[in-house]
């Protein structure tokens, strides 16, 4: 557990230094332009296993020390920062040795890189206390962020054309609290950590919005439908696709093809071809018989009659040959 | 229906043969459809084999399957998922006749332009002459190719005819109803007069014009743009920045006809307050909010959404517009309204105006979302990444690759209007970024899915534009001709930007004898009358010596380009030439040892008035040296020392050290002056000449 948090402090304490010393390796420069770059892009995230490892493999000091004579002038603020939002308990005394260790080792002024490390490990701390507990949003917290931020965006074009005069006195001032907070802010930017706005909760099965009852879509809702569905609507990238949109206009058959499509007809196929069971009415044998047969055999290949049409027909042969029934038998 | 049997195995040792016979028995169905789909029988039913001993029988039910039943686009999906991208072809919809084929970006929007405006000529002409289209040819009949009556059939003044009306969307129809209706005496229900305040906030006011459903959504014409009589005055408090439909007019009939309501409901306030923040009435719509507070009314989910997009317009300081968009959210989970999607796409799109707050909550947002269940779309990241990465100083690129990963894990649908302009802003963060593996991520995210669809014919070509910009900065360039190879004509047609970000990355890897067959590409696009591409081939070609393969390529290039600044045909007006392009074609003439061509060339130099820089010169003494033409040499020395040049006098002595030079030749050598007087010298060589 001790090592750690020495591991992780270590880690912290050497962020920045480790995030410019990260971008050094990757493109050389004059310490001062490095300086300029710690500066202009305080925006490196802080994971802090990948700094632990370019901690053990970076082996300049002198970037390091170069690095915290940035670290110098910004020392000021963060101590301001954490004076404001007390932290419960004390920093862990072998950090502090740690710290003293390395203000010892370097040739600046001993006192106050100790105060101004172990103030930068009070800050990390705390975000990650804050971060440990899935933070509530403290509405205060909320709005300092939200000051400091404007602050920073709108000295952002001060600290770009600021690059190449390094403004340590007022400016200097004026930019240091806004670069660290934003630093803290930028820290945390990611989309997976992170608080919420904590307005609204989740909606539970409920019942009453069940019952409500839908409307019929306004044209409020068609036209947005019409909208959103037109996002996504690209013209077909071959055939296939021309045929699909086709077939869901209507303009295609639709396949597999079933040839009775749009056909209405309730009866089935041999309630059209065998209609002699209409013929009972008839005598059964005969010229009568015999026409009647030749007539059921054109109705059976008519595919344009419905049943119904070709059933009445027969009833008309029928009731013609009664009428005629009395002429017929005279003869 | 099928019905299983119970089947009985014998299961031998060693090999466990399962044998299976299928049997099925069908009540026969009328249809006579061949049932036997599902369940692919195989009726290879092998011999039983027995042994006596090892015989174990267990019984095992196989369930048949039932029927599959497809639904009538499944075989034509299945068969457009096996094509696959075809990179030496042209999108499909050009796929005619191959001279019609588009070479370049502008004509590959105006070929799909005019094929969509040819099918919008068919219909305007089925629309307004149906009499001509009333046989019905087809069985079965074709529903949306015949002509489709919107006249309202009901008549007289009724209700009825008014909700007829307001279903074919005739606005100044259904409001002349509406008020015959009232003058008559006719109470209308709440319900009536409700949707006809939907239809006019819906159209503000003006007459839906014929819906262009058009592929290029730049040229959407929104239906709402009516004509120029019911256009409003723009609002004093507007900021001007929305640009598309009709202002809301003061006093329109929307309005009128809310004030004499005898009756409103909550939706009746809703609705004003959409049509409001629509057309742009962003504080009037702030107030028919507290009206509809006062009365104690439940707005309902879209009309906060319409509020929340307003917000920005309501407010100057950035953390007052996020304050009155929390407030709206609060509002909407005090009175109970569940947030959607598009409550949280717009709070995102409010906060795109709201500088540096905007950042820091976007993030607060989309926590929200999660813990809502609400799955952020496109939309949501889309606005995210402009509010990160406006500007183009270089930026972290924590936010663009952690959403990324999210959004290559899924494929999207279409939820939010704005969710279309995801992939072009996140290619363009890459590109600000300079991070070409963020890019190949995008397109892998392109690939998955459907969410190939989210980018139209024209946003791909600026897409993949910035894509090959990209590519040329930062890779190999083998890769950058693979991809060049593979892309152009096919995926995207280069632009004059992308040809020279391509020559850059051929000088850059000295490929430079790749140039000739760019220079064909480019002839091909039409862009060879583009002066700063011909100057920067021109330069480059001409630049460093090269085997002689590789000069003679260049020359013709340089031929050619010769031939755009010469009159042809009619219509076409020729460039003018500019010095450094004629020094640089001399140049390259010379290096291929077409010494005529090249003196043709140096005699252009007077006629623009300008001067052939030394290294030209040289170039040319060189060429006639290996060619053996000393004439040439002296014409040049001539024209140069016309000119007045300080390096004749060194050319002078160069062409009679380096060349054989006759008598003739070398008293007119001699006799060239070299300050002042070109007639003299002229007369006096022309003399020499003739001797």
């Amino acid at each position: 557990m001790l090592s750690k948090d020495k591991d992780k402090s270590v880690a912290s304490k050497e962020s920045t230094p480790e995030g410019a010393a990260k971008r050094q390796e990757d493109g050389a420069g004059t310490p001062k332009q490095q300086l300029l770059d710690i500066i202009g892009n305080m925006k490196v995230e802080v994971s802090y296993r990948k700094k632990l490892q370019q901690l053990k493999a970076s082996e300049s000091k002198k970037q390091a020390m170069n690095e915290l004579e940035g670290l110098d002038s910004e020392g000021s603020v963060p101590q301001g920062i954490t004076e404001d939002t007390q932290r419960g308990k004390p920093l862990n005394p072998e950090l502090v040795k740690a710290a003293s260790a390395v203000a010892s080792s370097l040739p600046h002024n001993k006192k106050q890189t100790v105060s101004e490390l172990l103030a930068q490990l009070r800050r990390h701390e705390e975000t990650t206390d804050k971060q440990k507990k899935g933070g509530t949003v403290n509405i205060r917290n909320v709005i300092s962020e939200m000051t400091v931020k404007r602050q920073s965006s709108a000295q952002r074009g001060a600290r770009i054309s600021g690059r190449f005069s390094l403004q340590l006195d007022e400016d200097g001032q004026r930019t240091r609290p806004a670069r660290s907070s934003a630093q803290s802010v930028d820290s945390r930017r990611s989309l997976k950590v992170g608080k919420r706005l904590n307005i609204f909760t989740k909606a539970s099965t409920e019942p009453e919005h069940a019952l409500k009852t839908v409307s019929s879509p306004t044209i409020w809702d068609l036209e947005f439908a019409k909208e959103v569905a037109a996002v996504t609507a690209q013209p077909p990238r071959n055939g296939f696709e021309e045929m699909i949109q086709w077939t869901k206009e209507g303009i295609l058959w639709e396949f597999p093809i079933d040839n009775e499509v749009g056909m209405e007809d309730d009866a089935e196929f041999h309630e059209h071809i065998f209609l002699e069971k209409h013929l009972e009415g008839f005598p059964k044998e005969g010229p009568i018989r015999h026409f009647m047969e030749l007539v059921i055999c054109g109705l059976s290949k008519n595919p344009y009659l419905s049943v119904k049409q070709k059933v009445e027909h027969i009833e008309w042969f029928q009731k013609y040959f009664e009428e005629k029934k009395e002429l017929l038998q005279e003869i | 229906m099928a019905k299983s049997y119970l089947i009985s195995l014998q299961v031998f040792s060693g090999a466990a043969r399962i044998v299976q016979c299928h049997g099925k028995v069908q009540s026969c169905d009328c249809t006579l459809t061949a049932s036997s789909s599902g369940s692919r029988s195989s009726s290879s039913s092998t011999a039983l084999g027995k042994t006596v001993d090892n015989a174990q029988v267990t019984q095992e039910e196989i369930v048949l399957p039932r029927r599959k039943t497809w639904d009538k686009l499944a075989v034509l999906q299945t068969l457009a998922s096996t094509v696959n991208k075809d990179p030496t072809a042209a999108h499909y919809m050009f796929q005619d006749d191959p001279f019609l084929m588009p070479r370049n970006a502008a004509n590959s929007r105006l070929y799909s332009l005019s094929k969509e405006s040819g099918r919008n000529a068919a219909k305007y002409i089925i629309k307004n002459f149906p009499q001509y289209f009333d046989k019905t040819f087809a069985e079965p009949n074709i529903p949306c190719l015949m002509p489709e009556s919107l006249t309202p059939q009901t008549e007289g003044v009724s209700e009825e005819a008014l909700r007829e009306r307001i279903h074919l969307r005739m606005v100044k129809e259904s409001v002349d109803m509406f008020d015959q209706l009232l003058q008559g005496g006719t109470p209308v229900s709440l319900e009536t007069t409700n949707s006809l305040l939907d239809l006019l906030c819906f159209y503000g006011d003006g007459e839906p014009t014929p819906e262009n459903e058009q592929e290029e959504k730049e040229d959407l014409e929104e239906p709402e743009v009516n004509a120029s009589e019911q256009k409003a005055p723009k609002r004093q408090f507007e900021r001007g920045s929305q640009s598309s439909g009709p202002r809301w007019r003061e006093n329109n009939h929307a309005e009128r006809i809310f004030k004499i309501m005898p009756e409103r409901n909550a939706h009746s306030y809703c609705t004003m307050i959409r049509g409001m923040v629509k057309h742009g009435a962003y504080s009037k719509a702030y107030d028919m909010y507290i009206d509809l507070l006062n009365e104690r009314h439940k707005a309902d989910v879209h009309t906060f959404n319409a509020l929340i997009r307003a917000a920005p317009y309501l407010k100057e300081r950035f953390t007052e517009r996020w304050e009155l968009a929390k407030d709206f959210l609060t509002h909407m989970a005090q009175q109970k309204v569940q947030p959607t999607l598009l409550t949280f796409n717009s709070v995102l799109k409010s906060l795109r105006r709201c500088g540096g707050v905007g950042r820091t909550m976007s993030l607060l947002v989309l926590k929200e979302m999660e813990a809502l269940d609400i799955e952020p779309s496109l939309a949501s990241y889309g606005h995210l990444l402009s509010m990160y990465y406006k500007g183009v100083d270089a930026q972290s690129s924590d936010i663009i690759s952690e959403v990324l990963d999210e959004v290559e894990k899924r494929s999207f649908t279409a939820q939010d209007p704005d969710d279309a302009s995801f992939f072009t802003t996140a290619m363009q963060v890459c590109c600000d970024l300079k991070d070409i593996k963020l890019a190949y991520q995008l397109n892998k995210a392109l690939e998955k899915g459907d969410n190939w669809k989210f980018l139209d014919v024209n946003q791909l070509n600026s897409y993949w534009s910035k894509f090959f910009s990209l590519l040329c900065m930062m890779e190999q360039i083998e890769v950058v001709l693979k991809w060049y190879r593979e892309m152009s004509s096919s995926l995207f047609y280069p632009g004059p930007k992308n040809i020279l970000d391509l020559l850059q990355a051929l000088d850059a890897a000295n490929q430079l004898e790749v140039i000739p067959s760019v220079w064909e590409d480019v002839k091909q696009l039409g862009f060879s009358r583009r002066r700063d591409l011909l100057e920067e081939f021109l330069s480059l070609m001409s630049r460093d010596q090269h085997p002689s393969e590789i000069q003679l390529a260049f020359a013709k290039c340089a031929e050619e380009i010769k031939a755009v600044h010469e009159p042809a045909g009619p219509a076409q007006v020729p460039l003018e030439w500019t010095g450094s392009a004629l020094g640089h074609v001399v140049v390259l003439f010379s290096r291929a040892g077409r010494i005529q061509d090249a003196w043709n060339m140096m005699e252009h130099f007077q006629k623009i008035n300008r001067i052939p820089t030394d290294k030209v010169m040289d170039e040319f003494l060189n060429c006639a040296k290996q060619t053996n033409c000393p004439d040439e040499a002296i014409k040049m020395v001539k024209l140069a020392a016309s000119l007045g040049l300080l390096s004749s006098q060194r050319l002078k002595s160069r062409t009679e050290e380096e060349f054989e030079l006759s008598e003739t030749q070398k008293k007119a050598l001699e006799s060239i002056k070299w300050d002042g007087d070109s007639s003299d010298s002229d007369s006096d060589s022309s003399d020499s000449d003739r001797e």
